[in-house]
């Protein structure tokens, strides 16, 4: 399969790509000749319009001391076949120039801007800072090998450059980055006119905790415990797909009894999300008897998952090559988690009527914060508000693993791309989850749950990845020649997200920003890691 | 002498039961709607305390205002004491009913509405300035409205003044349930609903400051200013269901300084403006709030309804 890729691209451009052995089946590495460097814009534009790629991520790593220069892996994942197809592109040390990317692929703009900011890779054209604030200086770049952590960093002075718009009755509200409430730090730049809003610049990055500098030559055990804290309210989905990837660069095989709880454990983090997110709309509408009501429920499940794990967060539960501990040993646990599966499923039901019976709730979620579909293909949305402006794209469906490959379920589709559908997806999605634990439901607690597990093999990379409740986490490690991490790329579907949250508020009155907000529900955590 | 004994006597009376029963009122309404929500909620009496802590906080002045913000907390909350001595509580006749009428009321109000929508702009915050503009929009739809369910009791009675208002209503006991009543009340309820802020209107318990608006223009305040401004609003809260309460159902008003009719007036006014607080936390409860454009059309209904029934007490007659 990966020959018919090769093939494929070598016809149309002749013998500029290199195959880089990997024992991972589905990854295709392929190095592009430094000469061809041009031709790149027009090889990704080609693989996303003909071959029907989709773009997942792009990171740059410091390989200098391994190979004297930097590269870049442009990652694309081949639905049809299972595949994710990478090219790695090199790029010189001094130069440190890579042509940009954009002009056919916008979904690619943050992250070009993240390596810029980080690495001092500039894709031409080039365009302003985004991951790193205006008062850090120009010629830092703190993702390269020679950046010292301990170092601290004289800041310069600078200010945000938000976008303006000029006109009569045009103002400007400033939001943040404090808020009002227990929520994340970012900064909000409305332009509006009147009660509409014409424009909404962000500012992220006030969360940014270096997650992926402090991982360098760190342990992969350890590291799990940094991937649960990447994002609070996706713990467990981040430490797997961490734990997937350094289990795919080692070949590990994963007993199938801690598939099954990992499985089991994913649904409950996405059921817990999701209940939480509709309580919160309906808490931003103003309908605050079903909003309680959700948030009870939701605590129903953050107390189950305390009592199964320990953690409500599912905190402490991944590991490399399984899971720590089992979910069901107990007559008590097991209990647990059949009775409030059960009265979950009914209470919900409730909830879900309570919503739909209401017309000033359903006035307020249809029609609002409109994302189409048009514009959601073009800045690459995906996870929960992807699907609800029609994406159809589940990594659950088309990349799976754990036990999804044996299970039985449907990948949730709207296509109005409002509130209302952003709502529903996660409503369907949350019926589907308890369609997937009954399926999960037998318990042998003698099985093994945790592979045995070699001394570390150097020098791999591999993706790993799971449709988190939000959307796709993807990360990309690679093994250093002492075993500990030489190279950790996180991406959480926040990174994705945040620009569609952008488009889909223009033109929308300012009060009814925080209910098209809360329908993304973005991670601020997990986007500035 | 003993003419003026009295009233001073009786208006001090309104006065202080207006003090002490507004953040009641309040209590009463989040409570019912904490329990609705399966929530326990605050004590009743929670709004005093609120109160009394921000009495003892400090006041906090943005740089950039200037003498309006210091004195709109004053002339807001003044504004109020002095309609909650025009309004008809325990007692039939009101005390001040020789210095306004409803017409007055309603001009009160506004010059209160006028000074917080420029105390809101005055503090040079984006959010002050987005409430007040919420602000004004929608009293340019309230006023007429009240105005409009107002004068229907009015006609009803043949005079502006409360005092004659609520006199001719308890003495004809038929008129009580005049149809046009109901429809005026019906309007006059929406205007409350809309003029204090509640639900679907205006979300008083949100954290949103994008979607406020009434806490939208009091962002900036704090300390005793952001206590009488709250008391205020309590306090408009208290006048509106004192005003539905008695201008439709003046049962057991005092006519007498008399001990009796005293504590018959006290309780029967306690017991109707708590079934009416009621009433207010459960609409709120069933409701979501409204989309901000969707409000002019609820307004309208509140207009509409007075209207019809203004034509059905001239169609009807009394």
């Amino acid at each position: 399969m990966k020959q018919k890729y090769i093939q494929l691209l070598r016809t149309t451009w002749g013998n500029i790509f290199t195959e880089e052995i990997t024992p991972v089946a589905n990854e295709l590495y392929l190095t592009l000749e430094s000469g061809a460097l041009s031709k790149l814009p027009e090889i990704c534009s080609v693989l996303v319009k003909a071959l029907k790629a989709h773009f997942v991520m792009l990171l740059a790593n410091d390989e200098r001391e391994l190979h004297g220069k930097f590269f870049i892996y442009y990652v694309f994942s081949m639905t049809a076949d299972n595949l994710f197809l990478i090219l790695r592109v090199p790029v010189d040390a001094r130069e440190r120039e890579v042509p940009s990317i954009t002009a056919s692929l916008d979904s690619a703009t943050w992250f070009e801007r993240e390596v810029q900011d980080w690495f001092g890779i500039v894709p031409f054209p080039n365009i302003g800072k985004l991951a790193v604030h205006p008062d850090w200086p120009e010629d830092v770049y703190p993702m390269v090998k020679e950046f010292d952590l301990k170092r601290s960093v004289r800041r310069v002075k600078g200010s945000f450059d938000f976008k303006h718009v000029a006109g009569e009755g045009v103002f400007e509200i400033p939001v943040g980055p404090v808020h009002a409430g227990v929520i994340e730090p970012g900064h909000f730049r409305f332009s509006v006119a009147g009660e509409p809003i014409v424009n909404l610049d962000v500012q992220l990055f006030y969360a940014h905790k270096g997650t992926e500098k402090i991982a360098e030559g760190m342990n992969p055990h350890r590291a799990v415990f940094l991937a649960e804290r990447i994002s609070g309210d996706s713990s467990f989905s981040h430490a797997v797909a961490f734990c997937h990837a350094i289990e795919r660069t080692q070949q590990i095989e994963i007993p199938q009894r801690a598939l099954v709880i990992r499985t089991a454990l994913l649904e409950l983090e996405r059921i817990s999300n999701h209940i939480g997110d509709i309580g919160g709309v309906l808490l931003d509408v103003g309908f605050s008897i079903a909003a309680s009501r959700a948030f009870y429920l939701k605590e129903k499940f953050m107390h189950l998952n305390e009592i199964l794990t320990g953690s409500r967060l599912l905190r402490g539960m991944a590991a490399i090559g399984g899971v720590r501990r089992h979910i069901e040993d107990t007559l008590a646990k097991r209990e647990a988690m059949q009775e409030t599966l059960k009265d979950g499923q009914e209470a919900f039901e409730e909830l879900v009527d309570l919503l739909m019976s209401s017309s000033t709730v359903l006035d307020r979620l249809e029609s609002t914060g409109v994302l189409a579909h048009k514009d959601a293909y073009r800045l690459g949305i995906i996870g929960i508000a992807g699907r609800a402006s029609g994406i159809d794209r589940d990594l659950r469906r088309d990349h799976p693993h754990c036990a999804y490959p044996y299970l039985k379920f449907h990948s949730v589709l709207c296509n109005e791309g409002d509130v209302f559908a952003r709502v529903n997806v996660r409503i369907d999605e949350v019926r589907e989850s308890f369609r997937l634990l009954e399926q999960l439901r037998r318990q042998h607690v003698d099985e093994p749950i945790k592979a045995t597990l070699q001394s570390p093999a150097p020098d791999r990379c591999a993706l790993g990845y799971f449709e988190g409740w939000r959307g796709e986490i993807v990360h990309w490690v690679m093994i250093g020649k002492d075993g500990n991490i030489f190279r950790w790329k996180i991406t959480d579907p926040s990174f994705h997200n945040w620009r569609g949250l952008k488009l889909a508020v223009r033109h929308n009155i300012v009060p009814d920003f925080p209910v098209i907000n809360k329908s993304f529900n973005l991670s601020y955590s997990g986007n500035d890691r | 002498m003993i003419e003026f004994a009295s009233t001073f006597i009786v208006s001090a009376i309104q006065i202080l039961l207006m003090l002490l029963a507004t953040p009641l009122v309040c209590g009463i309404i989040r409570k019912t709607k904490a329990r609705l929500q399966n929530r326990r909620g605050a004590t009743i009496f929670q709004p005093y305390l609120d109160l009394s802590k921000l009495m003892r906080k400090e006041v906090i002045i943005p740089s950039t205002s200037s003498w309006i913000f210091r004195i709109t907390p004053y002339v807001v909350l003044a504004s109020m004491l002095l309609i909650a001595l025009l309004v008809p509580t325990i007692f039939a006749p009101v005390p001040f009913h020789w210095m306004g009428d409803i017409i007055t009321i309603i001009y009160l109000f506004a010059a209160a509405r006028f000074f917080l929508a420029l105390g809101g702009l005055d503090a040079g915050s984006a959010f002050g300035g987005l409430g007040s503009s919420r602000e004004m929009s929608i009293a340019s739809i309230v006023e007429p409205a009240m105005m409009l369910a107002v004068f229907t009791t009015a006609v009803t009675a043949g005079s502006t003044d409360l005092s004659i208002i609520v006199n001719r209503l308890s003495t004809t006991q038929a008129s009580i349930i005049h149809p046009s009543h109901v429809l005026a009340f019906a309007g006059l309820f929406i205007v409350t609903i809309a003029e204090t802020g509640r639900l679907p209107v205006d979300n008083p318990g949100t954290h949103l400051e994008l979607t406020m608006i009434h806490e939208a223009m009091i962002l900036e305040y704090s300390g005793r200013y952001l206590a009488f401004l709250e008391l205020a609003s309590q306090m408009k809260l208290l006048i509106f269901l004192s005003l539905l309460a008695n201008m439709f159902a003046p049962v057991g008003m005092a006519i007498d300084t008399a001990p009796l009719s005293l504590i018959v007036g006290v309780a029967a006014f306690i017991l109707k403006v708590a079934i009416l607080a009621i009433v207010v936390a459960l609409v709120e409860t069933a409701n979501a709030k409204l989309r901000l454009f969707r409000v002019p059309e609820l307004l309208m209904v509140a207009f509409v309804l007075s209207l019809l029934a203004l034509i059905l007490y001239s169609i009807i007659g009394s």
